[in-house]
């Protein structure tokens, strides 16, 4: 897309936002709205600014101190979550057995909501941050899980024939086609992982934290300032949007060939590679 | 020969497997069981951690049948669940129909869908709960709002994924929009349609279940967390494992429906519903 | 299996016999004959069609050649040398282009050697000529996905050719592309066959293609898959296209018909 275009677009569709915000808080001001409900945008944002330019400090904290909580425990839950549904997916992939008779445990362990634990793991971890951490995990080892065994199980008879015929070896063929091939539903799954993982977080917060942008949401409900709960909203939809983000981006770089633009990018790159290696 | 990932995932039958997944999972408890009478010093910390599963069972038995506690809560958690299930997919399905019928919304949707993908929607819990009270529609709500998002996605795939020839066809006999729309697009749409339902119910109780956390007279999540702060992890387990149970039993009846509904894919059902047509029909 | 030898075949032109195969019976599970006794010996240099509906046994019989399934009964040799395992001698080219979306053209073409070694700058020069052989220069850093259907299968045949076998096995390599795509690239293989004289079996179900590319057409028939006929095809090497109107061409054609046709 060229600049302008993008940049047209852009306010094409921030202008909806703005007109949204600008009949709420319209409404908000001649209407009657019940503010004890929906606080106007104009309120909102002055509780965003006394946050994060005024750093105000809220529950032994300042709102980036919360934010940096946040995003850390959710980092090491998703980072634990990924490692162990991945290496079950490949075991699973590897190992008939282990497929047939350990996999169904995790297909059933899914289908209870991981976040019906909370209780569990907090009397087991307590309130600091393992508990947070132990949710997280628990709640998004399922995605990596299925998807790369899925990744990993597409059929493929004709690659295997190819690969046959010119003597590869069974480790040459995981990694040159079966990993590769996996990748896009690998990426899926991290990118629904990285998503849970930080709800995950978010709930064990409500349970019980000292810290953490759940636990302001939390405060802020239950003094009914609304305008303080819609500001860590706010806050939280910006960690997720930076979290996404991040696991869109790394899909779009990692898995290039899947649209055109990013083979046209890493085509150009490879040749010019050349070209300077003469 | 092949590589060892085995793509040929050989058919036993669960018949003769079943044996297999029984003892496997006996012996597993029965590890268990030993682990909480011989691995800890102290018998507290070995309830704590992992309760043995005799007791689990008897804590079962207690509050399903003798003292039969876990019953109001289960209708409770469960009424949430579906309410918020149902409401969530009538949003959702009907935001994806409208984006699918006009480019405009569509367009003028997509930021907002995804600010609300990205966004963790469980995090507005404490707002229901503080608005709409520890009741039933604070747990509605919150169930209705995470559990939209599924059939949206799945139903805008679904009905967006349609044949461009197949339409070329029901335009050249002169289908108005509506017929294309039901008979073509939301017909080839069911199949992922029906699996966001499932997406949805899944999601709904999550959701419903952390507005419990949070606050409330009732419920699943009242219970459990309950019977941890009294410290009987047994009968913790016993509410999760009741959850898991017939959260399960649910989702094997959403699976029938799905497989009955969606008959067309299954040369089984594809045998008995042309029999059945064709009785119908009058032609024997 | 009266056919097979009926004619007096003259066959001194090619070298010695490098495929051979006696009495091979294929048959998968417990009831179904893919492949019944199929009896047939492939000289150096050699290009054979396989030509027959669906489920008459082309594929089978060779993937039984390719050593990728096992045979039932019967011998298959490659090189005087009885096939029990993928070999790795040989070269296969399938209907799909099984080329891996996220490598170059060139990077494709270098696999087979990745297998045996670090890549060396020989491979890389000899992949570049692999490249230009087939009618690729230029789109050496082109991916999979920005390549035409034709543009794929071109990489695959330089794939093929990369890994130095001087015996080709295909299996419909052309048969999902348009009529046009084929007889361009039909040509072009006939030409690249004959600089490499390489020793090629052709699995198709169009008639013509397996007549023009081959010296000698294998008929095959199915239920059970059975090598029907063997015909042989005298045209001058190289064919120019135009043969494929030509009064003796036409023959060959309604022979082939006739065989198929009477089963």
């Amino acid at each position: 897309m060229k600049p302008v275009s993008f940049l047209i677009s852009f306010l094409k569709y921030s202008l909806s936002f703005i007109i949204v915000l600008a009949l709420w808080e319209a409404y908000a001001r001649y209407g009657g709205l019940n503010e004890l409900f929906l606080p106007r945008p104009s309120k909102i944002g002055a509780k965003l600014y006394s946050l994060f330019v005024k750093v105000e400090v809220i529950e032994q904290g300042t709102i980036y101190w919360h934010f940096y909580a946040t995003l850390a425990q959710m980092s090491i839950g998703f980072a634990y979550g990924i490692t162990i549904g991945t290496t079950l997916a490949v075991l699973a992939a590897f190992n008939e057995t282990f497929r047939r008779y350990v996999a169904p445990y995790a297909v059933v362990f899914n289908v209870t909501p991981g976040i019906a634990v909370l209780p569990l793991i907090i009397a087991w971890f307590g309130f600091g941050w393992e508990s947070k951490i132990a949710l997280a995990t628990l709640v998004c080892f399922f995605p990596p899980f299925i998807n790369t065994l899925t990744g990993l199980l597409k059929k493929n008879d004709e690659a295997i024939e190819l690969f046959q015929t010119i003597g590869a070896t069974q480790s040459q063929y995981f990694w040159k086609q079966q990993l590769p091939n996996a990748l896009p539903e690998v990426f899926a799954g991290l990118k629904l992982a990285i998503t849970t993982a930080l709800l995950g977080t978010i709930v064990a917060q409500f349970g019980s934290a000292t810290e953490g942008v759940g636990i302001l949401m939390q405060r802020f409900a239950f003094r009914l300032d609304m305008a303080g709960s819609f500001a860590s909203l706010v806050t939280m939809a910006i960690m997720g949007l930076l979290v996404f983000t991040i696991a869109e981006v790394m899909d779009r770089r990692i898995v290039f060939w899947r649209d055109a633009k990013g083979l046209e990018r890493v085509s150009k790159k490879k040749q010019r590679k050349l070209m300077v290696n003469g | 020969m092949s590589y060892s990932t085995s793509q040929q995932t050989k058919n036993i039958s669960l018949f003769k497997t079943l044996p297999f997944h029984l003892l496997i999972f006996a012996v597993l408890i029965v590890i268990w069981e030993l682990t909480n009478l011989y691995g800890f010093e102290d018998q507290i910390q070995a309830d704590m951690i992992a309760p043995r599963p005799t007791n689990i069972v008897l804590a079962m038995l207690d509050i399903f049948i003798i003292d039969k506690t876990v019953w109001k809560h289960l209708i409770s958690t469960f009424q949430k669940a579906l309410l918020g299930a149902s409401i969530g997919t009538a949003i959702g399905m009907g935001l994806a129909i409208a984006a699918t019928l006009s480019l405009t919304f569509r367009k003028y949707i997509k930021p907002w869908i995804i600010l609300m993908e990205a966004t963790p929607r469980i995090a507005v819990g404490p707002i229901f709960v503080a608005l709409l009270g520890f009741g039933l529609w604070s747990a509605v709500a919150l169930a209705a709002l995470v559990a939209f998002f599924g059939p949206f996605v799945n139903t805008f795939q679904g009905l967006m994924e349609v044949d461009e020839e197949a339409e070329e066809m029901f335009r050249s006999l002169g289908a108005s929009r509506f017929q294309t729309f039901w008979k073509l697009r939301f017909a080839s749409a069911m199949e992922l349609i029906s699996a966001g339902w499932k997406l949805a119910t899944a999601s709904a109780f999550g959701g419903a279940l952390v507005a419990e956390f949070i606050q409330a007279s009732e419920g699943m999540g009242v219970l459990i967390a309950q019977y941890v702060i009294m410290i009987t992890m047994d009968y913790a387990f016993a509410g999760l494992l009741s959850v898991t149970i017939f959260g399960f039993i649910l989702f094997k009846i959403m699976d029938y429906f799905d497989y009955r509904l969606i008959f067309w894919k299954n040369d089984y059902l594809l045998l008995k519903e042309s029999e059945k047509r064709r009785k119908k029909a009058g032609i024997v | 299996m009266a056919a097979t030898a009926k004619k007096t075949e003259d066959l001194s032109q090619f070298g010695q016999t490098v495929i051979e195969g006696k009495n091979v019976t294929k048959v998968f599970g417990e009831t179904v004959t893919a492949l019944e006794g199929a009896n047939f010996d492939i000289r150096a240099g050699e290009f054979i069609s396989l030509v027959g509906p669906s489920g008459c046994g082309k594929s089978t019989l060779l993937r039984l050649v390719a050593g990728l399934i096992e045979k039932t009964s019967g011998d298959v040799k490659v090189n005087d040398d009885l096939v029990t395992k993928p070999r790795t001698d040989i070269g296969m080219m399938f209907q799909k282009a099984v080329l891996l979306d996220w490598r170059t053209a060139i990077e494709n073409v270098l696999l087979p050697s990745e297998m045996k070694h670090r890549i060396t700058q020989e491979d890389k020069d000899k992949a570049m000529a692999s490249l230009e052989l087939v009618g690729l220069k230029g789109f050496e850093f082109h991916f999979p996905k920005q390549l035409s259907g034709g543009m794929q299968q071109r990489v695959a045949l330089a794939r093929l050719i990369q890994t130095g076998a001087d015996i080709m096995l295909m299996d419909e390599p052309f048969g999902a592309l348009d009529e046009f795509t084929r007889e361009r690239l039909n040509v072009e293989l006939m030409r690249i066959v004959g600089e490499l004289k390489a020793t090629t079996l052709f699995v198709t179900h169009n008639i013509q293609e397996a007549i023009y590319l081959a010296d000698r057409v294998m008929v095959m028939t199915p239920r059970p898959g059975k090598i029907a006929e063997i015909i042989e095809v005298k045209f001058e090497r190289p064919r120019d296209i135009s043969i494929q109107t030509s009064r003796e061409f036409n023959i060959i054609i309604e022979q082939v018909r006739d065989t198929l046709g009477s089963h």
